[in-house]
């Protein structure tokens, strides 16, 4: 049976890349058609009108796709989770210099961040900071981080900076800081436009990053297909095979970058306190559809004000999040 | 159409593109129609135009730009909104099928984006298959120069004439229900691997 998937170019979109390119899925009896899509937008309209049967997708645009906050009506739901934590705040060398933080911990940084964004909104230069799109835990992490140095997060500005236009917006301060996915803070550091400050894990633990989103109407093919994206998570998740994955991902088809920049998600010896904490995650232990999680991203919706409280009731969760489907389909496994 | 009064941005990575949607909107008489480069200044670009429509491309990643200055952030200005017509799944499927997403400025009526749109969806579609025609027309010539270089090796090799050598091709394609151009490629390939 084949299947048309779509991903975004990200360290994350790992375990659809690797059930096509390691055989998982052929194992499975599926063939993949993989599609990078250029924008988030664009991912969610082709996945809702069924030019995609499913897609590597952010957790809270999977959940404003089905509710109709985003986009054309859809009817998708999700079965596997791929990906936990793995997204970090880098912020312009000039900014970090202005916020001279007392220390390195989570509470010194966001302070001082805090106190240089009140003088600039006061100064009627508010700062900048990028998501990559509304729907996004990047969204809620950067509203965490406000107010985790007692910031009001209508201080500053928050844009969308996609992916491959961070570092340009960086160096040409159309930006002062944003935060991203993997491979993208790496990427920023290394073009010596930012310093990575904050990993998104300080500001929301086990925050559900990507989700496998699915149409509905897969029927047949969703159990095989769940199993091959969940073999190919927990071989993803194994150190052992960290190299090789690094070296399938970096090829021009997927994330065209270097090794050294991709493989920086994979590692988990930051030396720098301030970049300590969790880095991305995949494997058995994320994957089955965590309703919890589902509850904590319209919880952040709502502090963010993209809905309203009776817009959306945490019971509709269960509708989208289906941990019977992905127990159903890897029972065996 | 009448729409003087509306300013019309056109963002897409393709410039040719761009330039046939440019010309399309203008010679249907809206007002203003400017075409945005697809940078990273893109959200500085759209607050300082203030359009009353933004015609995007599907393949630009920047429509996510456009989904931040949409209503769910409520710090916008003059806040944009998806243009998804609910009742009118037709034309959103052909609007996509076409590569082509729009977004409004909240408030402005269906029947003035609807126009539009449509002559969106004629531009792009009418620029996709002269694109399709024209790289059929580059496979075309490609094959007639391999043609020509496996008619010049049989020639060679075997002393046949022009017209002979042609002749041959055809009968070999004929036999192994192929088309001329492969049995060329292969004896090119073969000829350049011997040669």
């Amino acid at each position: 049976m084949r299947l048309q998937l779509g991903y975004v170019p990200l360290c994350d979109a790992a375990p659809l890349i690797v059930a096509h390119e390691f055989g998982f899925a052929r194992a499975e009896g599926l063939d993949l058609d993989l599609s990078a899509e250029p924008s988030w937008a664009t991912l969610r309209d082709r996945l809702a009108l069924g030019h995609l049967d499913g897609a590597h997708m952010l957790a809270p645009l999977a959940l404003a796709s089905r509710f109709a906050l985003s986009g054309p009506p859809s009817d998708l739901i999700v079965p596997l989770q791929l990906s936990r934590d793995g997204n970090a705040i880098t912020l312009s060398h000039g900014l970090w210099a202005e916020m001279e933080p007392a220390g390195t911990t989570l509470d010194a940084i966001a302070r001082a961040f805090a106190r240089v964004a009140q003088v600039r909104r006061e100064a009627g230069r508010p700062l900048t900071l990028g998501t990559v799109h509304p729907f996004s835990c990047h969204t809620y992490q950067l509203r965490l981080f406000a107010e985790a140095g007692g910031l009001d997060p209508s201080a500053f500005r928050t844009v969308v900076v996609p992916p491959q236009h961070s570092v340009e917006a960086l160096a040409r301060n159309l930006v002062d800081g944003f935060c991203a996915g993997a491979p993208w803070n790496a990427v920023a550091a290394a073009a010596g436009h930012g310093h990575v400050a904050v990993l998104g894990s300080l500001l929301a633990p086990d925050a559900l990053e990507k989700v496998l989103a699915v149409s509905e109407r897969l029927d047949g093919a969703l159990p095989p297909l769940i199993r091959a994206v969940a073999r190919a998570g927990r071989w993803c998740a194994d150190p052992d095979n960290r190299t090789e994955l690094v070296h399938r991902l970096i090829r021009r088809n997927y994330l065209d970058l270097d090794a050294t920049l991709v493989g920086a998600a994979f590692a988990q010896d930051a030396s720098a306190e301030t970049t300590a904490g969790v880095h991305l995650r995949f494997g058995a232990a994320i994957q089955e559809p965590d309703l919890r999680c589902g509850r904590w991203i319209l919880r952040q919706m709502r502090l963010s004000q993209q809905i309203a409280a009776p817009d959306v009731q945490d019971a509709g969760v269960a509708t989208v999040f289906r941990p019977d489907l992905y127990r159903h389909a890897t029972t065996d496994l | 159409m009448t729409e003087t009064n509306l300013t019309v941005a056109v963002i897409d990575p393709s410039r040719a593109r761009a330039a046939i949607l440019e010309e399309g909107l203008r010679a249907a008489g809206v007002g203003r129609v400017v075409v945005l480069p697809d940078t990273a200044d893109l959200t500085e670009r759209v607050t300082a135009l203030k359009p009353d429509v933004v015609v995007i491309h599907l393949e630009s990643p920047s429509r996510d730009i456009l989904e931040q200055m949409s209503g769910v952030s409520r710090q916008v200005e003059r806040p944009v909104a998806m243009f998804v017509d609910r009742s009118d799944t037709t034309m959103m499927q052909a609007a996509v099928d076409a590569g082509i997403s729009a977004y409004v400025v909240d408030g402005l009526r269906a029947e003035r984006i609807k126009s539009i749109l449509d002559i969106a969806i004629l531009r792009f579609n009418a620029f996709a298959r002269l694109q399709r025609e024209l790289s059929e027309a580059r496979g075309e010539l490609a094959d007639r120069k391999l043609i020509e270089r496996a008619k010049g090796i049989l020639m060679s090799l075997k002393g046949l004439s022009e017209d002979e050598a042609y002749k041959q091709l055809r009968r070999k394609a004929m036999n192994e229900k192929r088309k001329i151009a492969d049995i060329a490629r292969a004896i090119v390939t073969t000829a350049d691997l011997l040669g």
